[in-house]
């Protein structure tokens, strides 16, 4: 009896060993993928980030020298303002208008629903640099489209691409074009799923259509907005395609990201250590952020 | 049954996907013994050469100088690798990126923009010994090249490149908006208010931009500030380099006080004649005579000087082929010599190919060098005049016939009639250098002040000088 009833049981532990070492298997490749080209640079770009290294020299220890270097560069913290700038910018636009284009999409012209999606989704499967070459014959400030349509409609001409204002705008307007396909999706989807009788239930009481969106709508596509503001600020940060592109920090230092930044302190000035001791308090600026954003959720976005 | 069906399909699948998993790491290892073996057993035979270029510019140079180079290097094979930078900047930093993969050329193209900046962190090998163990059949070469054009190639008394082609700054018009405005080609000693008066000639007769520049280092506002006498750097030489002009140039009166390659001193962004320079820029926009520049390669201005949207624009040699190839006719536009302002003065840079320390075949680097220098392979690689070459023999008619300009003798003759003709600033941290300069330009061209954003310049110079070594 005793012998009958352990044989199932080892049997099972042998297929439960089967299975989670085929389970292993199966997810070693995305261990190794994630581990060799993600967290060994992290790992690399942090040890990295306590030493001068130039390529042509050898690695020389510096201890905290790059980080305090950081705290006295000007055109360094300049930069991470510019970025928290436009990131504020391009998040915003790309909620408020994505939500917007989403609703009124579904209130609207359901039926083209998937054409929209399709069309919305297109900019984002083209590269952030060859949008950019683009949009800059668009919004040249002399030659470009946009003054032209401007100055035949008796408007002033805007300088786009050679003023500081211009320039972050026409970057925000860029980057919110390519990414509101993604939005769109994701609150197209969102809306869909609201319960309809919630809101047959607050339009029999008498309830507007404004008031039904901020009191029904809204709540209820909570978990999305705060999914799309946290993977929207993750990759804003990240912001590099479109100014070096458009106006390669430019005019002056007005469009310079900290990827930019980063950039050509690594690879054009050779301050390997120093570009990756930016990399580092990115980082950290970025898990904050995202922290922040989760603590702050508890407050407004409503999972039931 | 259906368990058993279903465990048997199970194990069945799990063992496939091991054996697979074996299989294809037991594939993949094998390849990858053959690939390194076959490169390996390649890369000791084969002489790889970074181009700055499209992939199908460097196949047409590949096909150029290849098959004369392998006749007479049989067993050697050449591997031209394009790297497409949109500016030299550009190009030098993807060939530092190389170096730091580990995976070096033997051979880069190099301007005057990289020079020092390879030649100071000993990237690129001196070509002195080479050069003059060679020196019976480089003499052709050397009494056909301007003196200029070597010693910009020369850094601390060592010579680093043998130079294929150049480009002076020179200033080019729509010769359709010439006539429109009822303005005549300018004297070769026309002077900025020569240029003015035939700007606003263009402004009131069309609606094309009277002058349009790029910011970047060469064919910018700097050649304005070399024609107003005055530099980003103080001017010098480094001592040396008599074992050239000794060797080569003894009887060329344009190499006497030549020596060891420029040196560049001493910031001076903020002094008054280059801010004067930059403010001109500025002020000439504010009268609606210049649009507000790019940043980068040239390729869109170049674009719009094509479809007569400028009438003239700064533009060296290379502007020959590609107006050409943007479909302008040689008689549709023309090129004179930079107007004087307190002098007359221009601005060059030139460029050729550089041997990396790091190579294994220098050997045979040097004679693919040396066959560069031979008119039938520069003219080879540089065909439809995309730069002009630097043996004076080969600036001829027949060769601008086909692209034009009509005055193409100017391109060389910047060189002869202009002894103070200067390369563009470009020190060991030229790199530096040039992302502060874009910054700084296109800063005072929105803030409207030179000054302000000149005394920038100024210190961010200072500061990348002072952590120069050299």
């Amino acid at each position: 009896m005793a012998l009958a009833l352990g044989r199932p049981k080892a049997s099972a532990n042998l297929k439960r060993r089967r299975e989670t070492r085929f389970a292993w298997l199966l997810i070693l490749p995305t261990v190794l993928f994630v581990g060799v080209f993600t967290a060994a640079p992290i790992v690399g770009s942090f040890i990295l980030s306590f030493f001068s290294y130039s390529v042509i020299s050898p690695a020389r220890w510096v201890g905290l020298a790059n980080y305090r270097a950081l705290l006295h560069d000007s055109n360094a913290q300049h930069a991470f303002v510019v970025t928290f700038i436009l990131t504020a910018g391009i998040v915003i636009a790309q909620v408020v208008v994505g939500l917007g284009l989403a609703v009124a999409v579904q209130r609207r012209m359901n039926w083209a629903r998937s054409i929209f999606r399709s069309a919305f989704f297109v900019p984002l499967l083209v590269s952030g640099a060859s949008i950019s070459i683009v949009f800059s014959y668009i919004f040249d400030p002399v030659f470009g489209v946009v003054n032209y349509y401007l100055h035949l409609l008796g408007l002033p001409q805007v300088p786009w691409l050679n003023s500081s204002w211009g320039a972050l705008l026409t970057i925000i307007i860029v980057v919110t074009w390519q990414q509101l396909g993604f939005t769109f999706i994701v609150f197209s989807a969102a809306l869909g799923a609201v319960p309809k009788e919630l809101i047959e239930a607050a339009r029999t009481d008498g309830a507007g259509g404004w008031r039904i969106f901020r009191k029904i709508t809204v709540p209820m596509i909570s978990p999305s907005i705060l999914f799309t503001v946290t993977v929207g600020v993750i990759s804003a940060l990240q912001l590099f395609d479109q100014p070096y592109v458009l106006t390669s920090g430019g005019p002056g230092y007005s469009t310079e990201t900290v990827v930019l930044d980063m950039y050509q302190q690594a690879f054009q000035n050779l301050r390997f250590g120093y570009a990756s001791s930016i990399s580092v308090i990115l980082f950290i600026v970025v898990l904050i952020a995202t922290y922040l954003q989760f603590r702050i959720s508890r407050k407004w976005v409503f999972y039931s | 049954m259906r368990a058993v069906h279903g465990h048997t399909q199970h194990q069945v699948s799990r063992r496939g996907f091991l054996a697979g998993v074996g299989a294809t790491a037991g594939m993949a290892a094998a390849a990858s013994v053959g690939l390194s073996g076959c490169g390996a057993s390649s890369s000791k035979n084969t002489l790889t050469i970074a181009v700055n270029g499209t992939q199908s510019a460097a196949t047409a140079i590949s096909q150029a100088t290849g098959p004369a180079f392998k006749q007479a290097h049989p067993g050697i094979d050449l591997n031209f690798m394009a790297i497409n930078g949109t500016d030299w900047n550009d190009y030098f930093t993807k060939i530092l990126t190389l170096i730091v993969s580990g995976n070096p050329p033997d051979l880069t193209s190099v301007a005057t923009e990289g020079l020092q900046l390879f030649a100071a962190k000993g990237i690129a090998e001196p070509l002195n010994s080479y050069v003059m163990s060679d020196k019976a059949s480089l003499q052709g070469f050397f009494s056909d090249v301007h003196p200029v054009l070597i010693e910009s190639m020369m850094y601390q008394g060592d010579l680093y490149v043998l130079p294929t082609d150049f480009n002076a700054g020179n200033m080019f018009f729509s010769t359709e908006l010439l006539d429109k405005a009822g303005a005549s080609y300018p004297g070769d000693n026309w002077t900025k208010d020569d240029f003015y008066d035939m700007a606003q000639k263009w402004a009131r007769a069309s609606d094309a931009v009277a002058w349009d520049w790029v910011v970047r280092l060469w064919g910018s506002w700097t050649s304005w500030m070399y024609a107003n006498n005055a530099n980003l750097l103080s001017e010098g030489r480094w001592p040396g380099g008599s074992w050239m002009w000794d060797t080569f140039y003894q009887n060329d009166p344009a190499a006497q006080g030549r020596q060891g390659g420029w040196h560049w001193g001493a910031p001076t962004a903020n002094d008054p004649a280059v801010v004067d320079a930059l403010q001109y820029m500025i002020d000439l926009r504010n009268q609606r005579l210049s649009a507000a520049p790019d940043v980068g390669g040239g390729g869109t201005l170049q674009g719009l000087f094509a479809s007569d949207h400028i009438a003239m624009t700064i533009g060296g040699g290379f502007w020959a082929g590609g107006l050409h190839t943007a479909g302008m006719a040689p008689d549709q536009y023309d090129v004179q010599y930079f107007p004087a302002w307190s002098v007359q003065k221009h601005l060059l840079g030139d460029a050729g190919y550089a041997m990396l320390k790091s190579s294994n075949k220098k050997e045979i680097a040097w004679e693919f060098m040396k066959s560069l220098t031979e008119p039938a392979a520069l003219g080879a690689l540089i065909t439809g005049n995309t730069s002009t070459p630097t043996r004076r023999s080969m600036m001829t008619a027949s060769r601008y016939a086909p692209t034009g300009p009509v005055h193409w003798p100017v391109f060389y003759g910047t060189l002869d009639k202009f002894p103070n003709t200067t390369p563009i600033p470009a020190p060991p941290y030229y790199q530096q250098l040039a992302t502060a300069f874009n910054a700084r330009t296109t800063q005072a061209m929105y803030s409207g002040s030179a000054k302000s954003a000149l005394d920038g310049l100024q210190g961010d110079l200072e500061a990348f000088a002072s952590t120069s070594s050299t």
